[in-house]
């Protein structure tokens, strides 16, 4: 019983970072309608930036270090935004090619940061103790707590922001239909560049919060593949299907690792995503649009 | 540095992309469809035809063939369940079949596991990969001149179109995605033979995304595009080889930078023969003229 | 006085909603064999709707839509057929689109010989094989089939084209059409099936007077000359009334009117709810 719950909260752990990069994916998939898998790269750099933060510059505390991370990840990812998209949105062109647009920004991130710093594996000086809590049979290590809080913070400050603001209000129309808001008044070009801002922020303290668990290295982004898969699974474009996609990945991931085999973990990932594409590719909480003629 | 040894392992490997490559131009180019998992299908037709060859002692082109048989199987599987959802759906489940290719190979002990197949013979010469691509070439430019190559066309033009005018979309997306996924596994068990041997590592998501890539550098909708493609985009990168890993940061850069000035890419949608016939034409209006006719002038401009 | 004509397509208390919103509501009518069958309505009152239904874009919430002996769709409680799009097409259904959607970057005389692909039947295989011995005209023996049904879709392609005015166009980009040819190409896409029923979704849209009467004519030339039945949607007026044997209107929906073009003229109904008070608007 004691390893159930252990593995439950293991799968929670993990699970709340998938989320804080899955929410990206969804926030671009439903105003934008493509998948950006540029947000690896920038995830990948949001580690890089905390790692900088904390070691170098005096060293920065753990709060002022994550927000260093977050604020330059969501800058990186407004610059891709203006670089890489913008060009084709002003063209109005198929979204697959935004798609290969992205890969290639992906492509060089990864390839600018092993030729700059190094294809090495680098690990996060020791922040907080590294004693478990111990709650009867169940330990906790304080990191896996620290990165559930944090997730829950930030997505919760993301939802105040959607669901109570102006600029939250802006997002949800232009998701709903971004011609017609367009015509309403709602400036497209900010609500993209906000969405992609808070994307970014939270890819940066995705990244941090994953480096200092695991160890930074320029592949990171591949770990992102299965956010992916978790916004997927729970609706592309539905900030709360991603979120519920994401801890239940994380759970379904760690039992099947725990109790089949750790090396099938990616597989039932991707096995995961054919079996929900097949069976209701709108995902948990995704919607289903029918074809106008 | 340059002898024909070296050369003649480059144009092997063009000819393995090749392969790929016009199988995707096919899928992407002519119907429609965008696939991020053809290293799958590169993978399946490798690891199938070295097993038959190694383990088996079959000649290599029964082997190729079964590898590209077991690869179209699969590929009208995933095809039946995945064809028929819309959007960028078709391209994700693409993208997880590729990966779950890969991660199946990796843990099967049969195949080898993570380690791979090693010792594999090594029957790939550039003879028989020059005459394998050329009659791939030439089957696929006929296909393109027939009914059932224009019917993939339609779809790639106008889906509900082509329905209107009585063209079984979903059929035609089957077809399109088998002979596809066969190309791939040619190219795969090409690729196995010349190398000797085989890892899962090799048919990562990236080498799909290559494999992409070169069908839009070359142009959609244009054999002749992705032969330029496939040729260019090989040689290329080992011509900047000294370059080491800045090569690959200009590639990312590249894709970008293509994307956002010439998606059609370098051909974009015209043949060599189109090109040729322009050019013998000079001035005189050919097909996919943007003139209106003479005497019709006044009809007025394309609007 | 009794028609004796054969019904070409009959819808039996169609309705369609989409979500809460009810986009057709029990439409029923019969269009007889050889007639031109006009659908008017204001805008948004559901006329696309119905072709779309009829070519099983969409699927009737309830209803029956029969076309000669075919159901096409029926929803019933328990007793659900709906045919595919292409199936509707085979069986000898074609339309042409509000929206124009060509084959865009197709030429004019492709958009059409892909169109014809049902008048071949050659295998998949003979398409991979070569058909001629290299740089001579001598045909392989495999090849004859293709072949021969290809230069029929050629000559067919050539027939239908040169009836439509388009043959000097031929080797145009679609897209580069001014929109009145786009139009006609639709109609000549549509023709290349060999229906025995058109669908024409607003076919005089963008098109001058002069170039509408011209329309007007050319339709009555394909009904005659193909033995077609021609179901139509348009918007302007004098098209209507001259071109229809019989006019269903619709309005949000619903059943408004039926009968001959000088009733409907004379419908107060029609008059009202549709026309409103721009009487110029009837000629």
């Amino acid at each position: 019983m004691s390893i159930f719950i252990q593995q439950i909260i293991n799968g929670l752990s993990i699970g709340s970072i998938y989320a804080l990069m899955a929410v990206g994916y969804s926030l671009v998939y439903s105003i934008l309608n493509f998948s950006n898998f540029a947000h690896g790269g920038v995830i990948m750099l949001g580690a890089y930036f905390g790692l900088y933060a904390v070691t170098l510059v005096g060293g920065l505390p753990f709060l002022g270090a994550l927000a260093v991370a977050a604020l330059l990840a969501g800058l990186v990812a407004v610059a891709l935004e203006k670089i890489a998209y913008r060009p084709l949105r002003k063209r109005n062109a198929p979204s697959l090619y935004f798609i290969i647009s992205a890969m290639g920004a992906s492509i060089f991130l990864e390839n600018l940061v092993i030729v700059t710093i190094g294809p090495t594996f680098r690990t996060y000086p020791q922040m907080f103790s590294a004693a478990p809590i111990a709650l009867g049979n169940v330990t906790i290590s304080r990191i896996d707590v620290l990165m559930f809080a944090i997730a829950a913070i930030s997505l919760a400050v993301l939802m105040f922001i959607i669901e109570k603001t102006k600029v939250g209000l802006a997002i949800r129309a232009c998701s709903f239909n971004t011609k017609a808001s367009n015509l309403m008044g709602v400036n497209v070009n900010r609500v993209i560049f906000i969405i992609f801002l808070l994307g970014g922020m939270l890819a940066g303290v995705a990244g941090m919060l994953f480096g200092m668990r695991y160890t930074v290295y320029p592949q990171i982004g591949v770990i992102t593949n299965k956010s992916f898969i978790a916004a997927v699974f729970g609706g592309l474009g539905s900030l709360p299907g991603a979120v519920v996609g994401s801890l239940l990945l994380g759970i379904i991931e760690t039992f099947g690792a725990g109790y089949i085999a750790s090396t099938y973990r990616d597989l039932i990932a991707f096995s995961l995503l054919i079996i929900i594409l097949v069976i209701r590719p709108s995902g948990l909480m995704g919607r289903v649009t029918e074809d106008k003629a | 540095m340059f002898n024909w040894f070296y050369i003649e392992g480059i144009l092997i490997l063009v000819g393995v992309n090749l392969m790929v490559v016009l199988g995707l131009s096919l899928l992407t180019g002519f119907t429609g469809l965008f696939s991020f998992g053809h290293a799958g299908f590169m993978a399946i037709g490798a690891y199938v035809s070295a097993v038959c060859t190694l383990y088996y002692h079959i000649p290599f082109v029964p082997a190729m063939v079964l590898g590209a048989a077991a690869s179209m199987v699969m590929a009208l599987i995933i095809g039946y369940f995945t064809l028929g959802l819309k959007g960028d759906y078709f391209c994700i489940a693409t993208l997880g079949f590729g990966e779950s290719v890969r991660l199946i190979f990796d843990n099967l002990d049969f195949f080898g596991g993570a380690r791979g197949i090693s010792s594999i013979p090594m029957i790939t010469t550039f003879e028989l990969t020059l005459v394998i691509c050329i009659l791939a070439v030439a089957a696929l430019t006929l296909l393109m001149h027939s009914r059932h190559g224009r019917n993939m066309i339609a779809i790639r033009e106008e889906e509900l179109a082509s329905q209107a005018i009585g063209i079984h979309v979903f059929r035609y997306k089957m077809i399109s995605f088998a002979i596809s996924a066969a190309y791939a596994a040619v190219g795969g068990a090409l690729y196995a033979h010349y190398l000797g041997y085989l890892q899962p590592l090799m048919f990562q998501l990236t080498k799909s995304t290559e494999m992409t890539i070169m069908v839009i550098f070359g142009g959609l909708g244009s054999i002749g595009g992705s032969v330029i493609g496939a040729v260019l985009l090989t040689f290329l990168p080992e011509l900047l080889r000294s370059f080491a890993n800045w090569r690959l940061v200009f590639y990312g850069a590249a894709v970008v930078l293509i994307m956002i000035s010439r998606p059609q890419g370098l051909m974009g949608g015209m043949e060599l023969t189109d090109l040729w016939r322009k050019f013998r034409a000079g001035g005189r209006k050919r097909r996919g003229t943007d003139v209106l006719p003479d005497e019709k002038k006044e009809g007025g401009d394309a609007a | 006085m009794m028609d004796l004509r054969k019904v070409v397509l009959r819808l039996d208390n169609v309705t369609k909603t989409f979500g809460g919103l009810t986009a057709v509501s029990h439409v029923s009518f019969e269009v007889k064999e050889g007639e031109i069958f006009g659908i008017i309505g204001p805008n948004g009152a559901g006329k696309t709707t119905l072709f779309n239904l009829i070519t099983a874009v969409y699927k009737p919430t309830e209803g029956k839509i029969i076309f000669m002996k075919t159901v096409l769709a029926r929803a019933a409680k328990r007793d659900n057929l709906f045919l595919q799009p292409y199936q509707v097409a085979q069986a000898g259904v074609a339309r042409t689109f509000q929206n124009i959607r060509l084959f865009k970057k197709l030429t004019v005389y492709d958009n059409v010989l892909t169109a014809c692909h049902r008048s071949a039947d050659y295998g998949l295989a003979a398409s991979f094989l070569p058909r001629h011995i290299p740089f001579t005209k001598m045909v392989l023996p495999w090849g004859r089939k293709l072949v021969r049904q290809e230069t029929q879709l050629a000559a067919k392609t050539e027939e239908l084209l040169k009836m439509m005015g388009l043959w000097e166009y031929r080797d145009m980009t679609a897209a580069n059409l001014p929109y009145g040819l786009q139009r006609k190409l639709e109609i000549a896409r549509a023709l290349a099936l060999e229906p025995k029923l058109l669908l024409l979704d607003e076919p005089a849209a963008g098109m001058n007077p002069e170039e509408t009467h011209a329309l007007l004519g050319l339709i009555r030339e394909i009904r005659d000359r193909f033995h077609l039945t021609v179901v139509i949607i348009e918007h302007h007026m004098d098209l209507v009334m001259n071109l229809c044997d019989r006019i269903y209107v619709l309005n949000f929906g619903q059943f408004l009117a039926e009968g001959v073009p000088y009733e409907i003229q004379n419908n107060k109904d029609v008059v009202e709810a549709y026309l409103g008070k721009e009487d110029d608007a009837v000629c």
